[in-house]
C-alpha cells in the first residue's frame, strides 16, 4: 500500500507525522506493506499510484504556499479526489479544497475548487479550544483539539457534529467535511493516534480495498489487545477529563 | 489629582496583596480602569529595557537585575513574573512616587510576547530584547509565525533591539530596523552539522521560502544559516559566546571574558549572553560583570535537587507544550555518564488554563534517552498512556519502560536502592506534586 505524506515539512505544526506512524505501524501488523512517500515543499506530488494521501496543518502562510504549490498539481488531484481515493486532510490544509480563502485585509486566495465552501481568515484571535465529535462512521466519539483563526461557510457534508467544541461556522454543530473517500477536520495534530477507533474505521476500509474484505474480528481484537492497546487506555482518559470539562460547562 | 489618588491606590492594593500572598496583576488592572491613560502620566527613566521571547526570558531578566543591582544601578523589575499590561502597569506605579516620577536608573520589563504590543504602547522601550520565538504553548498562542506577527507590532522604529542571531525568524526582527545589536553562539565544540529533532522550523527561509543552508546547529533549529535563494542569512553577532565547555561548566564571550555556569546546560548560556550584551550597553564595565554574574544564584527553582531515601535525584522543570524546554533537560539527563533512571510525569497539561491535547508530545525528541546513560524510564500522570505510546516510536527497548497512571506510584518505583541517579522532568503545573514526597535540598 503506498501512502503520500504531503508537504511533511511545513504543514506539520502539532506532530502530524504521528498519524502516518500509527497508521503503517498499524497496517504492518494486518500483514500490509506500506511504503511512505513523503513529498517536500518543493517537490511535486505525483497521484497516479498512491491508495491514500495525507496532509497536516501549517502556518497561514505556509497554507498559501502549499495550495500554490498543489494548484499546479490540481487536476490530478481532483481526479484521485473524485475516484474515491482516500484522502485526510487535518487542520487548515482542508481549507484549500474550498472555492476561496478571503483574508481580513480583503485579500483573496483562489482554492483548488473540488469543493464548494468559502473560507474567512482573520488575524486578531486565534481560536482553540479541546473539542468531542461524533460521526456517523463509528460508535465511539472522537476527541481532539482545534487552533484555527478561520470561519468557513457553504459545507453541506461535515466530517462530524459537534458534542463540544467549534465547528465550521464557530458555534455551528457541523464540523469538517466529507467528499467521497476524503475526511477534512480542524482537529489538529495526531488525531488517529488519539482515536484509535477511527484509526480502525480508516484502515477496515483501506484494507478493503486492497483485499476484497475489511479487518476479521479477530484481527481487530487483537489490534485492540496489542499495539492499539496504549493508545486506546490513552483515548479513555482524555474522554474521561472532556466529559468531566463538558459537564462543568452545561 | 486622578493620578495620584490612583498611583496611592495602586500601592495599597500591592501592598494588601503581598500580605494575602496574592500576584501583582489585580492592582494594575484596577488603575487601568480608574484612570485608563495612567501609563503616559508617568515619568519613567532614561532606560527602559524590555525582555521577550518564548523561553528564558525570566531567567535573562533575573540576571541582568543581578547584574545592574550589583553594580551600583536602581533597578525596577518584574519579580513576580506579572509579565501582561496589568502586571507592568503594577510595577511601574508600584515603582513612582506619588508625582508619578518612576525612582530608579533602569525600568526593567519582562513582556508576554502576544501582549506586548499593548504594553507598550504606553511603555516604549529604549531597549528591546527578543530571546528567541520556539514553538510554545500552541494551544493558546497558535504558532511563533503569529506570535512573530503580534511581537512585530511592538516595535517602534526609534527602539534599539537586541536580537538573538542564531534565531531566524527573530532575526527577521532586525530586517530594515535601524539599530540593531545582534548576539549569538560562535563556532562550539559540541554544534552538530546536520539536523537532529522532529521538526525543522529553520528549514525554509522565513523571507522567500526558498531552502536554507546550515553550516552548524547549536540546537534544534538555532545555529548558523543562509538562505539558498535571497540575501537572508545570520548576522555577525558583536557579542558571542566563543567557547563553551559544558562539561567544565564555562563558557567565553568575545574570546576573553570567563564565566562559570551554575547550569551546564546550552540553551542558559544564550539567557547570560543576552544579559551580558544589555548590561554593557548600559555601560558596566565587562569585568564587573563577569564578576556578578559569577556570583549569580538563579533563585526561579527551575532545577531542584533532591533526595529519596537513599537516591540521588534532580528535578528539571520543563514547559509541557514547549519541546525546546523539554530537550533541554533530555539533553541533561541523557549525559549522564554515571547511569540515572528517568521520570516523566504529564499530570496536567496547563497551570493556568485546561486543555488534554498531548499532540505536543510528538514534536519533542524522545529519542535522545535511547541510550546506555539511561538505564530506566518511568511515564507517570493522567497522560501517561499518551505518553507510553509516544515512547513506543522511540526504538526504547520496552523492558526499560514503566507506564504508572499517579505520581504516588511513581515515587514508589523509585523508591529503592538502586544506585543511578534521578532525573525528574516535568512542569510548573506537576512538580509540587512530586516534589512533596521527597527532600529537597
Ligand atoms: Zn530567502
Amino acid at each position: 500500500m503506498r501512502i503520500l505524506h504531503l508537504y511533511h515539512d511545513v504543514m506539520n505544526l502539532y506532530g502530524e507525522y504521528g498519524n502516518i506512524a500509527i497508521l503503517t505501524k498499524v497496517l504492518k501488523s494486518c500483514n500490509i506493506e506500506t511504503e511512505v512517500i513523503c513529498c517536500g515543499l518543493w517537490e511535486k506530488p505525483d497521484f497516479s499510484s498512491f491508495d491514500f494521501v495525507y496532509m497536516g496543518a501549517g502556518t497561514e502562510e505556509n497554507q498559501k504556499l502549499v495550495l500554490e504549490k498543489l494548484s499546479e498539481e490540481k487536476e490530478a488531484f481532483q481526479e484521485y479526489v473524485n475516484k474515491g481515493g482516500a484522502a485526510l486532510f487535518t487542520g487548515n490544509s482542508f481549507e484549500i479544497l474550498g472555492d476561496m480563502i478571503t483574508e481580513e485585509t480583503g485579500k483573496q486566495w483562489q482554492g483548488l475548487k473540488i469543493l464548494p465552501f468559502r473560507v474567512r481568515q482573520q488575524k486578531k484571535s486565534r481560536l482553540t479550544g479541546d473539542a468531542v465529535f461524533s460521526t456517523s462512521k463509528i460508535r465511539e466519539e472522537t476527541v481532539g483539539f482545534i487552533n484555527k483563526c478561520s470561519c468557513i461557510e457553504g459545507i453541506e457534508i461535515p466530517c462530524f457534529q459537534v458534542l463540544m467544541g467549534m465547528g465550521n461556522e464557530d458555534r455551528g454543530k457541523k464540523e469538517g467535511i466529507t467528499f467521497k473517500n476524503l475526511m477534512g477536520t480542524h482537529l489538529t495534530g495526531p488525531l488517529l493516534v488519539k482515536n484509535p477507533y477511527l484509526l480502525l474505521a480508516l484502515v477496515n476500509d483501506l484494507i478493503k480495498k486492497e483485499r476484497k474484505e475489511g479487518l476479521t474480528l479477530e484481527e481487530k481484537e487483537s489490534l485492540e489487545k496489542g499495539v492499539l492497546a496504549e493508545s486506546i487506555a490513552a483515548y479513555e482518559v482524555t474522554l474521561r477529563e472532556l466529559k468531566k470539562r463538558m459537564e462543568k460547562e452545561k | 489629582m486622578k493620578k495620584i489618588s490612583t498611583i496611592l491606590l495602586c500601592k495599597i492594593l500591592r501592598w494588601i496583596g503581598k500580605i494575602l500572598g496574592k500576584g501583582s496583576s489585580l492592582p494594575g488592572k484596577i488603575a487601568l480602569k480608574i484612570c485608563p491613560d495612567i501609563l503616559e502620566r508617568i515619568k519613567l527613566p532614561p532606560y527602559i529595557i524590555a525582555v521577550t521571547g518564548s523561553n528564558g526570558k525570566t531567567s535573562t531578566v533575573e540576571m541582568i537585575a543581578h547584574i545592574l543591582t550589583e553594580n551600583g544601578k536602581k533597578v525596577a523589575w518584574n519579580k513576580e513574573g506579572s509579565n501582561q499590561i496589568e502586571g507592568v502597569t503594577t510595577l511601574v506605579l508600584n515603582s513612582a512616587t506619588l508625582g508619578g516620577k518612576v525612582k530608579a536608573d533602569i525600568l526593567l520589563i519582562e513582556s508576554d510576547e502576544r501582549f506586548a504590543r499593548y504594553t507598550f504602547r504606553y511603555i516604549k522601550p529604549t531597549h528591546y530584547v527578543i530571546t528567541n520565538l520556539y514553538r510554545d504553548q500552541l494551544t493558546r498562542n497558535g504558532h511563533p509565525k503569529w506570535v512573530y506577527d503580534a511581537l512585530k507590532d511592538s516595535i517602534y522604529p526609534q527602539v534599539k533591539l537586541i536580537l538573538n542571531a542564531d534565531d531566524p525568524l527573530v532575526s527577521c526582527f532586525g530586517k530594515d530596523h535601524k539599530e540593531v545589536i545582534w548576539f549569538g553562539a560562535g563556532k562550539l565544540e559540541q554544534d552538530e552539522s546536520s539536523f537532529s529533532g522532529i521538526y525543522h522550523d529553520g528549514k525554509y527561509c522565513p523571507v522567500c521560502s526558498h531552502p536554507m543552508e546550515y553550516s552548524r546547529f547549536h540546537y534544534d533549529h538555532i545555529g548558523h544559516y543562509a538562505c539558498t535563494h535571497c540575501d537572508f542569512k545570520r548576522q555577525e553577532a558583536e557579542f558571542e559566546v566563543t567557547n563553551a565547555d559544558l562539561r567544565q561548566g564555562t563558557i567565553t564571550i568575545n574570546g576573553k571574558y570567563d564565566i562559570s555556569l551554575q547550569l551546564k546546560s546550552l540553551y542558559n548560556i544564550y539567557n547570560i549572553l543576552a544579559a551580558f550584551t544589555v548590561a554593557s550597553l548600559v555601560g558596566i564595565e565587562e569585568k564587573s560583570m563577569v564578576k556578578a554574574i559569577n556570583g549569580f544564584v538563579a533563585k526561579n527553582g527551575r532545577v531542584v535537587t533532591f533526595r529519596l531515601g537513599n537516591r540521588k535525584g534532580t528535578l528539571l522543570t520543563s514547559k509541557h507544550e514547549n519541546s525546546i524546554s523539554y530537550h533541554q533537560s533530555l539533553r541533561i539527563a541523557a549525559a549522564c555518564e554515571a547511569g540515572c533512571d528517568v521520570l516523566i510525569i504529564v499530570d496536567a497539561v496547563s497551570r493556568k488554563y485546561f486543555t488534554s491535547d498531548v499532540s505536543w508530545l510528538w514534536d519533542i525528541n524522545f529519542e535522545r534517552l535511547n541510550c546506555e546513560n539511561v538505564k530506566r524510564i518511568i511515564l507517570a500522570g493522567t497522560y501517561c498512556h499518551d505518553l507510553a505510546v509516544r515512547f513506543s516510536y522511540t526504538g526504547i527497548p520496552a523492558e526499560k519502560i514503566q507506564v504508572l497512571e499517579t505520581v504516588e506510584q511513581a515515587h514508589e518505583a523509585l523508591n529503592n536502592d538502586r544506585k543511578e541517579e534521578i532525573y525528574v522532568i516535568t512542569c510548573f503545573s506537576d512538580k509540587d506534586k512530586f516534589l512533596q514526597r521527597v527532600t529537597q535540598q
